[in-house]
């Protein structure tokens, strides 16, 4: 068996983290050699040295007996990505995403489904934020999402409900390419209601990404760990709404420890969905996020790409406007002034209900503007 | 002596004849009571006895036999006391029989006072239907038992009333009209029965009526309910609390147009049956459209029908009017999936082993309600306190198929108080009623009495004609969002009532636009899973 293959079904043992495999591998010297020990005395010999120095076994008694099960079939494993459709990059591979070599160690091994250049394209950035935000954050994060598509960066998040999956469904809009780092192996892939979302992030160029061997079940444990691959996977990190102790915050803290830029999105003082971001940007050396031309200045991004159809040049937003009809403007220019339920569209465009909704179907269908929870707000061309 | 007299029974919303055979032989003193009763009616005995004594009759010592006619239909009920207690009258030789064939109806207390009984019209319809031209049934349903054409009804207090007007003017009617005024420790006597119903109405009597003067903000969702109401659409209001949805839902029964003559008939009859006849108008029959709104405790029979005496449900009492489910993923599901066959049919069937019976129930959907468990999923101001997936699972108590016969969705946030203080007064109820009614005049005229929510597809071609930009506009949003043929042609009923309420012949671009904005689960059932 190729080293590649025994790194692979070493790094599938449950149980076996980035420390157990880093011990692993210094004291046989490879993967294959750690497999074959393990179906022999020499495990044993090691586990008992180790404790005699430590006076704690270096693994514990269940994750002894999956080394060897392991040990004694090796191929397994292998056959179980194979089965799943999965690719796998390890850190041999020449092409293994080289934002994630920053991390120390790098994970052993990442599973994945669909695109996995897209990883290593020139801009990635993450955007995390708490799985219950307000209506606002939520159209920050699609805001924010949509922007950094339309500048051709890579828009990572952990496909959570809340901000990242508004993240995630707003760069899919724009027809730009997104990863989503899940917390449990492929078998367990995140809250069933994403389930569309996910299909349609590998569909459309994106892709969804594993530490974790297929059958390993998401535990409470993983999703921080998941959290230090979102944050390796940004050349910047952006955080919309974090209360306090959200998990966003630790993506927040890899992303400063990896000395990436973090951007955080600052809130009302006093706000419940902003304390923990708040507190971050206190403690940290974080910047604030003052707008979506300043963040794509700040972050160096490119220009904006122009529009793929060439009959649609990138106009200003005035412009776009005049090309709407008389009340499509009116609901239009309310929608650029921020986000707002049709109530609200109702009172503040004076215009009839009918008119007003009519008005919104066709921003919708335009692709100018996009529900948020029970709001709508500007999108695609006329979002800024 | 053997005595025959006729009443009735109720089955379902109908009557059916009764034949009551009293025989009063020689032997001990007895009284049985065969053709299969309920307990209520095996009680019978004892009322009829303390009515019959109490009314100056004697209470013959002799066996009595009482044979319900036909033996192998099951009755229920205290209908039968009067005929039973002017049975045993006459077969014991207290009475001569006068001419002519009577029905009776009523119940007795031990008084001897003839107390009302639900069912009362369609019974006295039934008695007529057979031939019965003189029915005697208790005082207080007289209204309801002269809204049959073709019969003497005639409304009496107390047994000696009934008994004297079997004898006949000819007829030795012994008895001393002295029926004791019964001494009353519990206060003034109420009916019973009449006018408090027995579910659900203390809560709709709750619900007291709002003007939509006094509904600020929620131009949406006035909107919304004006386009439901106008085109008998089902609506679903989503929002947190005080957003103001019970609000709105409480200035319907101002909205409503009155009941047409048959429709007015047909609710009299339930309402009868379900013994919750109030006072109605001069001509007796109840001319407004029934509003209910069952508490989301209500259980399965309540809320369909059913109970051992497959008595109607609120389902039923909402007949061509408007059924509210204030915070309906709260309400049991199964009792909600069981609306699903009104809402497809226009009636419920309760089926039972030993047979089933049917009631309309053609009602107009109005639900609403929160988010999620706490109430504030996707609120600007309050985080939502639900455990991680839980506003998901929420939701979906609801079930599909019971959400997708709901054409309009709508979601409320809680109006600005600075509106609430300070915006300006909206529209009443009686012009936004004047606008309903023209609306549904519309509707009515063109699809043969049909309210648009109730086209059939096959009709949609020819009541929705689609000006050229229309049927564009209409066949891009169908593209744009895959929407099936039962999509397009839902949108096509509301676009065609909103372009009714707006008065026009054809349906525009504007009301396609706008009918598919109307239904906007968007954030609640399909966008929530998505972002």
């Amino acid at each position: 068996m190729d080293e590649r293959s025994a790194w692979i079904a070493l790094a599938s043992v449950d149980g076996v983290g980035e420390t157990i495999f880093g011990q692993l591998l210094a004291e046989f010297g490879s993967a294959s050699s750690a497999l074959a020990a393990a179906n022999d005395v020499r495990i044993d010999n090691w586990v008992k040295r180790r404790r005699a120095l430590d006076a704690r076994p270096p693994i514990n008694g269940p994750t002894l007996g999956a080394l060897r099960s392991v040990a004694a079939n090796p191929r397994a494993p292998l056959d179980d990505i194979a089965e799943r459709g999965l690719w796998t990059l390890t850190p041999l591979d020449a092409h293994y995403p080289r934002r994630l070599r920053d991390l120390d160690p790098p994970p052993a091994v990442i599973n994945g489904l669909g695109d996995a250049t897209i990883l290593d394209r020139a801009h990635a950035v993450a955007v995390v934020g708490t799985r219950t935000p307000t209506a606002a954050g939520r159209a920050l994060a699609s805001r924010v999402a949509t922007r950094l598509a339309e500048s051709g960066a890579v828009v990572v998040s952990g496909l959570a409900i809340g901000i990242d999956g508004a993240a995630h469904a707003a760069v899919l809009a724009q027809g730009g390419a997104t990863v989503g780092v899940i917390g449990g192996g492929h078998d367990h892939p995140g809250p069933r209601a994403h389930q569309r979302l996910r299909a349609e992030v590998v569909a459309k160029g994106g892709a969804v990404i594993s530490e974790y061997h297929p059958a390993v079940p998401a535990k409470l444990g993983t999703f921080p760990r998941r959290n230090r691959i979102i944050a390796a996977l940004g050349d910047a990190t952006i955080v919309v709404e974090a209360p306090v102790r959200s998990g966003a915050l630790i993506t927040a803290r890899q992303a400063a420890e990896l000395g990436r830029p973090v951007l955080v999105a600052p809130g009302r003082i006093g706000d419940w969905a902003v304390a923990g971001s708040l507190t971050f940007l206190r403690e940290s050396p974080a910047h604030v996020l003052v707008g979506l031309d300043e963040m794509v200045e700040d972050l160096g991004l490119l220009e904006p790409v122009p529009e793929a159809d060439p009959d649609e040049p990138k106009l200003p937003i005035d412009a776009l406007v005049a090309m709407l009809g008389a009340t499509e403007q009116v609901v239009a220019r309310r929608l650029l002034r921020g986000p707002a339920v049709l109530d609200v569209l109702v009172a503040d465009t004076e215009l009839p209900p009918a008119v007003v909704s009519s008005a919104v179907t066709i921003l919708l269908m335009r692709g100018w503007a996009q529900s948020v929870g029970p709001a709508y707000t500007t999108a695609g061309a006329l979002a800024r | 002596m053997l005595a025959t007299l006729v009443t009735a029974v109720i089955n379902g919303l109908r009557g059916e004849l009764v034949r009551v055979e009293i025989d009063v032989a020689p032997g001990l003193p007895v009284c049985h009571i065969v053709g299969l009763p309920d307990t209520a009616l095996s009680e019978a005995r004892e009322r009829v006895r303390g009515a019959i004594r109490n009314s100056g009759f004697v209470y013959p010592m002799s066996r009595i036999t009482v044979n319900l006619a036909p033996a192998d239909r099951r009755k229920r009920g205290s209908a039968y006391d009067l005929a039973i207690a002017v049975g045993i009258v006459v077969a014991s030789g207290q009475i001569r029989r006068g001419g002519g064939s009577w029905a009776l109806l009523g119940e007795l207390s031990l008084s001897g006072t003839v107390e009302p009984i639900p069912g009362v019209l369609p019974m006295v319809a039934t008695l007529s239907r057979q031939g019965y031209r003189r029915v005697i049934v208790p005082a207080a349903n007289l209204a309801e038992a002269k809204l049959v054409s073709g019969v003497e009804a005639i409304g009496v207090d107390g047994l000696d009333d009934a008994a004297r007007l079997v004898a006949g003017p000819r007829g030795r009617a012994a008895g001393r009209a002295a029926r004791r005024i019964p001494v009353e420790l519990s206060g003034p006597r109420t009916s019973t029965r009449h006018g408090t119903g027995r579910h659900g109405t203390a809560l709709a009597a709750q619900l007291e009526p709002v003007d939509l003067v006094d509904v600020r903000g929620q131009g949406h969702a006035r909107w919304a309910l004006e386009v439901a109401l106008a085109g008998g659409h089902n609506l679903l209001m989503v929002g947190p609390p005080g957003a103001g949805k019970t609000l709105l839902a409480r200035t319907i029964p101002g909205l409503l147009p009155p009941l047409d003559d048959d429709e007015a008939l047909e609710l009299t009859v339930i309402e009868s049956v379900a013994g919750m006849l109030p006072a109605h108008g001069d001509d007796g029959l109840r001319r407004e459209r029934p509003f209910r709104a069952p508490h989301h405790t209500s259980s399965y029979a309540a809320l369909v029908g059913g109970g051992p005496a497959l008595l109607p449900g609120e389902a039923t009492l909402a007949h061509h009017g408007v059924l509210f489910l204030d915070e309906l993923a709260e309400f049991d599901r199964p009792a909600l999936d069981a609306l699903r066959q009104p809402l497809e049919e226009g009636v419920v069937t309760i089926a039972r082993a030993n047979g089933h019976v049917r009631y309309p129930a053609r009602f107009q959907l109005v639900a609403a309600m929160n988010p999620c468990r706490c109430g504030y999923y996707n609120d600007d101001r309050r985080p939502c306190k639900c455990p991680k997936g839980d506003p998901d699972r929420y939701v979906r108590r609801v079930s599909g198929p019971l959400i997708d016969r709901i054409d309009l969705q709508i979601e409320m946030s809680r109006v600005p108080s600075d509106t609430l203080l300070r915006g300006p007064t909206p529209e009443s109820s009686a012009e936004v009623r004047r606008r309903i009614s023209a609306a549904r005049a519309i509707a009515l005229k063109r699809n043969d009495g049909r309210s648009n929510a109730r086209l059939a597809a096959t009709a949609l071609a020819y009541a929705c004609h689609l000006d050229s930009e229309a049927d564009g506009t209409l066949a891009e949003l169908g593209d744009m969002y895959h929407l099936t043929a039962r999509s397009l042609h839902r949108m096509l009923r509301v676009a065609r009532t909103i372009a009714d309420l707006a008065g026009h012949d054809a349906v525009t671009k504007v009301d396609v636009l706008s009918a598919h904005n109307l239904r906007d689960p968007g954030a609640l059932f399909q966008n929530r899973l998505a972002a």
